[in-house]
């Protein structure tokens, strides 16, 4: 009975997909139907995916833009749901990449120009009062000075969104860390936590990571935690404690990649040209955030603004796929 | 008596066995004190079934069949609404055209306010530039109100008809009004695409339960007399159900339909978390990047959507049908459509012509935003504020919520699972204690319990606290006439706000802290608190409040004797509502930063961990119905108590 | 058919409710009583009632609220199915008919009139009237036609486009009366039509139903707990109890001769010179050698008060319609039944 219920459910999507097929579009030009973009909730990603937006409109697609989880995203790339991805942070989302990569209908369409790194962080007035870091034991030592209201005896670390799926409290458990680990709700809550330090230089340890504003405006440093293996997701063995994952630090130097779905280079194959040329840059990175975050404009503007002022940086990812 | 007494000695003994058994946590063995974490197994085994639901059955390529014909609705509307790319593909409908026709309906439902209320709130959203947000987040309600509308009702008449139906229906629709919202999105997304799409489908499913509770009551409640009435002059089943029972219970269809309305407006804007764009977005974004300004503007608006929709249905469920004496003229019986006619190619000429009346952009648009930003950060830095929020905030943090969290923490599961059990026998009996202490088991066997805690936690602090803050101002408000109206309009209104808006000033005075998380469900969960004290107070009947004053009470003797003891039941409603509410709110807040189920829930989003999820949802309901099923035990045996 | 086959037709009939009635009904001993039966659960809601109703009668039904009144015309048009024997409708067995036949019997032979009007509050007065004409199919303007004929006749003409609630009580209900003969029926069901209607007007529609009657001419059960009203518009009255029929029988019958002493309380403080007529208290002349004018036999007593006390004779003759001769009436009797017996 079941199986007879599945044959005719395979049977119904077959049709329906050869439906679809037919009325694909041929290779040369680009399909009317829109490129749909994701868009996460940091603020370079919102401004880069607004950007490369505007460049495919500029070429006459039509382009959809849709908020969707930074994680979930890889799956929903997979099944042509959304089209492509424009930052895939190693750290962050390398695990979930690989794993669609795996199921297939994803691929790797390449690389930024820029170096990622995500960790434990803290701006530099933190230094003084805990000499002994970047290196995590002195962090664990000077525990006590990052104590809140909220964390009782013990220091509070403020990790990124839960969405973001940091592994910050795994780290702290499995490194035998003091530290109580809280979630931040949105990148600005972490902004926002670094200014409310500042003003009396209270030591601080947040999640940050490079590219990103942040940098200019607070100088700091990563703290240095056992170095990143292949595996320490996964493989209790890799690290230093034999027994527990995650008892590494994040790769110190990360990709940052594109990814597209699979179905793209067939429907809209000048677009998927352009975003395999696509390569931003560290400071390019930090500018769009920036315009955003501390030059309070709206994304859609500062994606307007930033192709203006760098018509030299993405006219040429343009040209090269147009002849 | 004996009984009662005897009765209330279980309660008691289960009580005192959590007291032991909490004392004698160090000496208990661990499986007492905690359960193995089993989620992992539950998860995985409704992973697996999800997947050969998916995959093997197939049920994918169903769902998204179904998901490509109401996105095909959507972006319709989408196109006419904001002029989205897709068929008809033609030009949006000018806003000034929206408008106008908006105050035509609240003029011809509830006369002039009305339409200056309907016509008001959509200039407001034009000429603040959020108009593309808004017709955005319309575009999905006027898809998703209909349909929630219709699968309500047939579900309802499908109910009245059968009472195997109905027995059926009954705990799924109770499952359903307890599940996180968290729960009804990611399975939504999995199955129907991120989206507007899968925003509709979790906005459908989540208003639909009240619709069929609606249609089943009025079409129950239809008059005998009438029923007889019309079997006797020969209706057919079908007559029957189209011409008397449908119309009869119009009333009651009606104001489900309210209700499937306001429900969708609330989960359309929460389903900005499946990237629903739209108002909710924008205002999650806004909230985000604490740009306050701009976020309360959203939530302006999103308020006066709110109480626009509200008041247009509810003037729809009052309004009659209305006769004209004989021999007047066609175009005064139709006057209401002719006019909407007429206003509709005036406005969409006007809006063509005048490019102002078409689409106010946004540097056009009157928005002080980030001037509003600006004042508010200059206030909430202000010193003395500062040091109140400040003491507020650690007041609470030190003092309530940390060390009242770490006791619960420290209960070991069984000495928690026993004070329930008590808790529940003593408000209900037998029945009440098996469901808390089978359910309150489940919670433990599914292996959430320090998180589960968490949210118990949080949701019974902030109803305390509702309580401790609510009742004397509804007992204030309760003496006079004119102060009990007022607090009864403003708990209305404040009803039909999407639950999202009370984050708003949450964060505003407390920022990101676990005081932001209680002062959030505390707000929401005061209006039911508060309404129905009121309602319980003035519905004491004026012969035991005038028997009591001759006898010589006090105003303070009148209070404690007579009218709360016989406002109880009442007042019960009112907590239980405010305890479903709050386990609601806790969930979304995790969108402030918790610890909590709904934490974990909101990391699931992020994945494809449905079996996950649904642990995570399910250890809510179970909690949640625990909870419903006492206090409205203690309510019913109250009010028969009092002969009510 | 046979002029003589009543129109509607009880024999044994039984309803019961309660958790499987037609089991309990077929083990359940003749003789049970209405206690004996509620002791076991179940409430006896008809206790095997026979009755006719003969063509062009109009039968009273009335009892005390839960006497099982309004159950037992609800049997007979089958609103309620019955749990033991059977209803005929000019001997056709009712409740052997399919839901097609039943629907078309109800459409083409029986109105109803209920206690709060039944009116659809989303429909006009003239869209009610229309209803079951509506129901059996009928086109637009014919049955426009025929509604406002009836709305006519009851009195209602120019207020065909209002809505139920913009009516008053008694125009309400003389809204469900032209409904319920909207159809032409034959038979007219009325369950306690008056008396949600305060007593001005509950008189007043009373003398207008019996103008109505009179015109119509039609095979009428009429319930009712107002004796008075039982009175005033019986031909034969069925008093019931605990669901079973006391009695039944012409008004002057049941006021004189009370079979029970459940009727006999019930006609005790009835005003019986209102209700005997001099043609019930004649007896046969039998060769008595009558003298002076005689009286109507339709008259009542009350009516013949004055003579009653002024006249001498001790007997009366008493006249038929034509004026013949029907019997004598004993002075004394009637001057018992005028002034009460017991002194």
């Amino acid at each position: 009975m079941i199986r007879k219920f599945t044959t005719t459910l395979a049977a119904t999507a077959a049709a329906v997909a050869i439906c679809l097929s037919a009325s694909a579009p041929s290779l040369a030009d680009d399909s009317s139907d829109p490129i749909i973009i994701p868009i996460h909730n940091w603020s370079s990603q919102i401004v880069m995916s607004n950007a490369v937006g505007q460049i495919y409109q500029s070429m006459g697609n039509n382009v959809e833009y849709v908020t969707t989880d930074s994680q979930a995203v890889y799956e929903s790339v997979r099944l042509g749901d959304v089209h492509l991805e424009l930052e895939v942070w190693e750290g962050a989302f390398g695990k979930s990449f690989r794993e669609a990569l795996e199921k297939g209908g994803l691929h790797d369409a390449g690389d930024h120009d820029a170096v990622t790194r995500e960790d434990w962080w803290y701006p530099m007035w933190t230094k003084e009062a805990c000499p002994g870091l970047p290196d995590w034991k002195a962090l664990n030592e000077c525990a006590h000075l990052f104590k809140t209201a909220e964390s009782g005896d013990k220091g509070r670390y403020l990790d990124g969104p839960v969405d973001w799926l940091k592994h910050g409290k795994e780290r702290a458990e499995a490194l035998g860390m003091n530290f109580v680990v809280v979630n931040a709700g949105s990148a600005a809550a972490l902004w926002a936590e670094i200014g409310a330090a500042e003003k009396d230089k209270r030591p601080v340890v947040v999640f940050n990571w490079t590219p990103n504003f942040a940098e200019a405006v607070w100088p700091g440093e990563f703290v240095e935690f056992p170095e990143w293996e292949e595996g320490c997701d996964k493989d209790p063995t890799k690290g230093p404690i034999p027994d527990k994952l995650y008892d590494c630090g994040n790769p110190a130097k990360g990709y940052l990649k594109k990814a597209a779905w699979d179905g793209m280079k067939d429907k809209w194959p000048k677009a998927y040209c352009v975003l395999t040329k696509i390569n931003f840059t560290n400071p390019q990175i930090a500018e769009m955030a920036k315009l955003v975050d501390t030059d309070e404009q709206e994304p859609e503007e500062a994606a307007t603004n930033w192709l203006k002022a760098n018509e030299s940086v993405w006219k040429p990812w343009v040209e090269a796929c147009s002849g | 008596m004996t009984s009662f007494s005897r009765h209330a000695l279980t309660g008691l003994w289960l009580l005192v066995l959590a007291v032991v058994l909490t004392a004698l946590k160090p000496l208990l063995p661990p499986v007492l004190d905690r359960l193995p974490v089993w989620h992992p197994i539950w998860s995985h085994y409704l992973d697996t079934w999800f997947d050969w639901l998916q995959n093997d059955l197939g049920l994918i390529h169903v769902t998204r069949l179904a998901a490509s014909g109401l996105g095909f609705l959507i972006d319709v509307a989408a196109n006419l609404l904001y002029g989205k790319a897709r068929w008809p593909r033609l030009e949006a409908i000018p806003w000034s055209t929206v408008a106008a026709l908006a105050a035509v309906a609240g003029y011809y439902l509830g006369g002039w306010r009305l339409a200056l209320l309907a016509g008001g709130t959509f200039t407001w959203c034009a000429l603040m530039g959020q108009w593309k947000w808004t017709m955005e987040t319309m575009s999905v309600i006027v898809i998703a109100a209909p349909f929630g509308f219709l699968i309500g009702l047939l579900l309802g008449i499908w109910s009245w008809k059968s009472s195997r139906v109905e027995s059926v229906l009954r705990p799924v629709l109770a499952v359903l009004q307890t599940l996180p919202f968290f729960t009804y999105l990611l399975p939504a997304v999995i199955f129907f695409k991120v989206g507007p799409t899968a925003a509709s489908v979790a906005t459908i499913v989540y208003a639909i339960p009240p619709m069929i509770l609606m249609t089943a009551v009025g079409l129950k409640k239809v008059s005998s007399d009438v029923v007889e009435a019309g079997k006797m002059s020969g209706c057919t089943r079908w007559q029957m159900l189209t011409r008397v029972y449908l119309p009869a219970a119009r009333t009651e269809i009606l104001i489900g339909l309210n209700q499937v309305i306001m429900l969708s407006l609330a989960m359309v804007v929460l389903t900005a978390f499946i990237g629903m764009p739209g108002l909710g977005a924008k205002l999650l974004a806004m909230m985000n990047s604490f740009k306050l300004g701009r976020s309360v503007e959203i939530g302006i608006t999103i308020v006066l959507l709110a109480v626009t929709l509200d008041r247009l249905s509810k003037a729809l469920v009052v309004k009659q049908p209305e006769h004209f004496e004989k021999g007047t003229p066609w175009w005064i019986r139709h006057q209401a459509w002719l006019v909407a006619g007429g206003v509709f190619v005036f406005f969409t000429a006007l809006g063509r012509m005048v490019p102002f009346f078409n689409e106010v952009s946004r540097s056009q648009s009157l928005s002080v935003g980030s001037e509003i930003d600006d004042v508010m950060k200059a206030v909430l830095d202000w010193d003395p504020i500062q040091a109140v929020t400040g003491f507020l905030r650690y007041f609470f943090n030190v003092w309530v919520l940390v060390p009242t969290e770490n006791a619960l923490l420290y209960v070991p599961t069984f000495g928690l699972i026993a004070a329930i059990t008590g808790f529940c026998w003593l408000m209900g009996g037998a029945r009440p204690a098996i469901i808390g202490f089978v359910f309150f088991t489940a919670v433990a066997v599914l292996g959430w319990w320090d998180r589960a805690m968490l949210t118990l936690h949080s949701t019974v602090t902030a109803t305390l606290l509702a309580v401790i803050i609510g009742m004397p101002l509804a007992i204030w408000a309760s003496r006079s006439e004119k102060a009990t109206r007022r607090m009864i309009y403003v708990c209305d209104t404040a009803q039909t706000f999407p639950s999202f808006i009370y984050l708003l000033p949450a964060i505003m005075l407390f920022g990101i802290t676990p005081v932001t998380v209680i002062l959030a469900i505390l707000i929401y969960t005061m209006v039911p608190v508060v309404r129905y004290t009121i309602e319980g107070l003035r519905g004491v009947p004026a012969e035991m409040t005038e028997a009591a004053d001759m006898s010589g009470a006090t105003r303070w003797q009148k209070l404690v004797n007579v009218q709360l003891p016989l406002a109880m039941p009442t007042i019960a409603v009112g907590l239980n509502q405010a305890l479903m509410f709050s386990f609601f709110m806790v969930i979304i807040a995790a969108f402030i930063g918790t610890r909590d189920l709904g934490q974990e829930m909101q990391r699931t989003l992020a994945g494809t961990d449905l079996g996950k999820n649904f642990t995570l949802g399910f250890s809510v309901v179970l909690m949640a119905i625990t909870f419903d099923v006492a206090i409205n035990a203690w309510a019913e045996k109250k009010r028969k108590l009092l002969g009510l | 058919m046979d002029k003589k086959t009543p129109v509607i037709s009880c024999r044994n009939v039984w309803k019961l409710f309660g958790p499987d009635p037609k089991q309990f009904l077929a083990t359940l001993k003749p003789d049970a009583s209405y206690e004996n039966i509620r002791a076991q659960g179940y409430i006896a809601g008809v206790h095997n009632v026979s009755v006719d109703v003969g063509r062009g009668e109009m039968l009273v039904i009335m009892g005390l609220s839960g006497s099982g009144k309004s159950t037992l015309v609800r049997c007979m048009g089958r609103l309620h199915e019955v749990t033991g024997g059977e209803v005929l409708i000019e001997g056709e067995d009712i409740g052997k008919l399919d839901e097609d036949a039943l629907i078309n019997l109800r459409r083409r032979k029986m109105g109803m009139v209920f206690q709060s009007f039944g009116l659809l509050p989303h429909r006009t007065v003239l869209e009610n009237v229309a209803f079951p004409l509506e129901m059996r199919g009928q086109d637009r303007h014919e049955r426009r036609a025929r509604a406002l004929e009836v709305i006519e006749l009851v009195g209602l003409a120019g207020r065909e486009d209002y809505f139920p609630r913009e009516l008053s009580g008694g125009q309400q209900q003389r809204v469900g009366i032209a409904r319920s003969l909207a159809i032409e029926p034959d038979i007219w069901f009325l369950d306690e039509p008056f008396s949600a209607l305060d007593p001005l007007i509950r008189r007043e529609m009373q003398d207008e139903f019996l103008r109505l009657q009179n015109m119509l001419e039609k095979t009428i059960v009429f319930i009712t707990h107002d004796f008075d009203e039982a009175l005033r518009l019986a031909d034969r009255i069925a008093i019931m109890k605990d669901g079973a029929i006391e009695q039944c029988d012409k008004p002057d019958q049941i006021v004189l001769n009370p079979a029970t002493s459940y009727v006999a309380k019930f006609t005790e403080e009835i005003d019986k010179a209102r209700v005997v007529h001099a043609g019930v208290l004649a007896r046969p002349v039998n060769g008595i050698e009558v003298t002076g004018e005689p009286v109507s036999e339709a008259s009542t007593i009350q009516s013949l008060a004055r003579l009653l006390i002024s006249d001498r004779r001790k007997l009366i003759p008493v006249a038929g319609k034509s004026g013949e001769l029907v019997g004598v009436m004993d002075r004394q009797e009637a001057l018992d039944v005028l002034l009460g017996s017991g002194s």
